[in-house]
């Protein structure tokens, strides 16, 4: 992989996705998703907000994905599932419809640093693009922050360009 | 019966809009507080465009005549707005103490994305960046002022890593980044802090305070909107006016 790029040549500005506070609620996180990146000529994949602290120091990201889970029923939610049969879910996807407006609408009021993906897992913009593959198929993530220096939050590498990156290397024999 | 809007007039149709709503708020037929129908409303019963509607309802917030709040409406303000006086005025506010020393908790500098009607009121799209900073001021101990301040990201991001603690933002943008503020608007009400704020300040909920809004422009750009509390004992307002030669 010696003429392969590294993470910083893949890396997107953080100011390419919007920023809320940890103490937005969920209802402000829809309205700032709405604003800012339903719009036709902003569409941009993957649909995330990026969620901070006080000091600016990134917290979490918050997808489509969060913000459903948040907005369902609690009674819903479920518990860790038994292994072997997977029963039909049609009956409580009919509750929910049921019980949508009116509970979710409540749910809407919590914080959104309940439903988002907490920041857990970093790469730095010297790291090779493997290791930004590695972590992000390994814990589910669609995006990855980078830091310098284990500290500054500098960008993000997406899985789009990882997976660019990594497919020319395995198509035109590169490395 | 509603009042349809002139085509033939040479007027502009958001002015004209802007106007007939401005009516029904003066003439109390949309009292305060009440929640203005939406905007496909509006476009059905005027028979104009959206595009048409949302610039009138903004001139509106705008200019304090209503508040947009989100997800849930926009809804008519309390309003009280003075002729504009035709002098050079100078404004000047001091602790009622004379030499006490403020001390500042910093609650918050970071970045977000503009909510309610932040966008309005800074005039920017409602999808770009802002810095938000929210300040706690004390003497000897005790809260006296609770300041929040929104600047667009591009206008100064550097504010972002500033020392706003022992810094004024007016002093930062005029001596640091050379940004001379040409023009202040200040707005200044009776509030009542709402939980969280009357917590940060020690008050009972739902006893009054003073409030202060703030826009700050350089030349024709706004680059700050700030909105502060303040304990009403502690503080006056002194305004000095001299007429223009």
């Amino acid at each position: 992989m010696s003429n392969s790029k590294v993470v910083k040549d893949l890396m997107l500005d953080v100011f390419e996705f919007p920023h809320i506070p940890y103490w937005f609620s969920i209802r402000q996180a829809m309205g700032i998703i709405k604003k800012s990146l339903l719009t036709k000529e902003k569409c941009f994949q993957p649909m995330a907000i990026l969620v901070f602290d006080e000091k600016y120091n990134l917290v979490g990201t918050v997808t489509f994905k969060n913000i459903l889970r948040g907005l369902e029923p609690r009674f819903l939610k479920t518990t860790t599932k038994a292994q072997g049969h997977v029963g039909d879910d049609s009956g409580l996807s009919l509750l929910w419809d049921t019980l949508f407006s009116k509970e979710s609408k409540e749910m809407a009021e919590k914080p959104i640093s309940e439903v988002m993906t907490p920041a857990k897992h970093f790469v730095s913009p010297e790291d090779p693009v493997t290791k930004a593959a590695y972590l992000m198929v390994h814990n589910d993530l669609a995006l990855l922050p980078v830091l310098e220096n284990n500290k500054k939050f500098v960008g993000l590498v997406r899985m789009i360009e990882v997976f660019d990156e990594l497919s020319n290397t395995i198509l035109e024999g590169r490395g | 019966m509603t009042k349809l809007l002139d085509r033939k007039k040479t007027q502009k149709l958001y002015v004209q809009l802007f106007e007939l709503l401005r009516e029904r708020i003066d003439t109390g037929e949309w009292a305060v507080g009440t929640q203005i129908p939406t905007e496909e409303d509006l476009c059905k019963e005027y028979e104009v465009s959206k595009a048409t509607v949302r610039i009138a309802i903004l001139d509106l917030v705008r200019q304090g005549y209503l508040t947009r709040q989100q997800g849930k409406g926009t809804f008519v303000c309390k309003r009280i707005i003075p002729e504009g006086l035709t002098m050079s005025t100078s404004f000047k506010e001091s602790m009622l103490e004379a030499g006490v020393i403020f001390s500042t908790r910093i609650l918050a500098q970071t970045v977000m994305m503009p909510t309610d009607d932040i966008d309005v009121k800074l005039n920017i799209a409602e999808d770009k960046h802002i810095i938000y900073i929210k300040r706690l001021r004390t003497v000897d101990s005790e809260p006296v002022l609770l300041q929040e301040a929104f600047i667009p990201h591009h206008i100064c991001p550097q504010i972002l890593s500033d020392d706003i603690a022992s810094n004024s933002l007016f002093d930062l943008f005029e001596k640091k980044y050379e940004r001379k503020i040409t023009k202040i608007r200040d707005y200044i009400e009776l509030t009542y802090p709402n939980k969280d704020e009357a917590n940060l300040l020690n008050m009972k909920e739902g006893s009054p305070a003073l409030s202060l809004d703030q826009h700050f422009y350089s030349g024709d750009t706004q680059i700050m909107y700030m909105r502060s509390i303040k304990r009403p004992e502690r503080f006056r307002f002194y305004i000095e006016m001299e007429r223009k030669v």
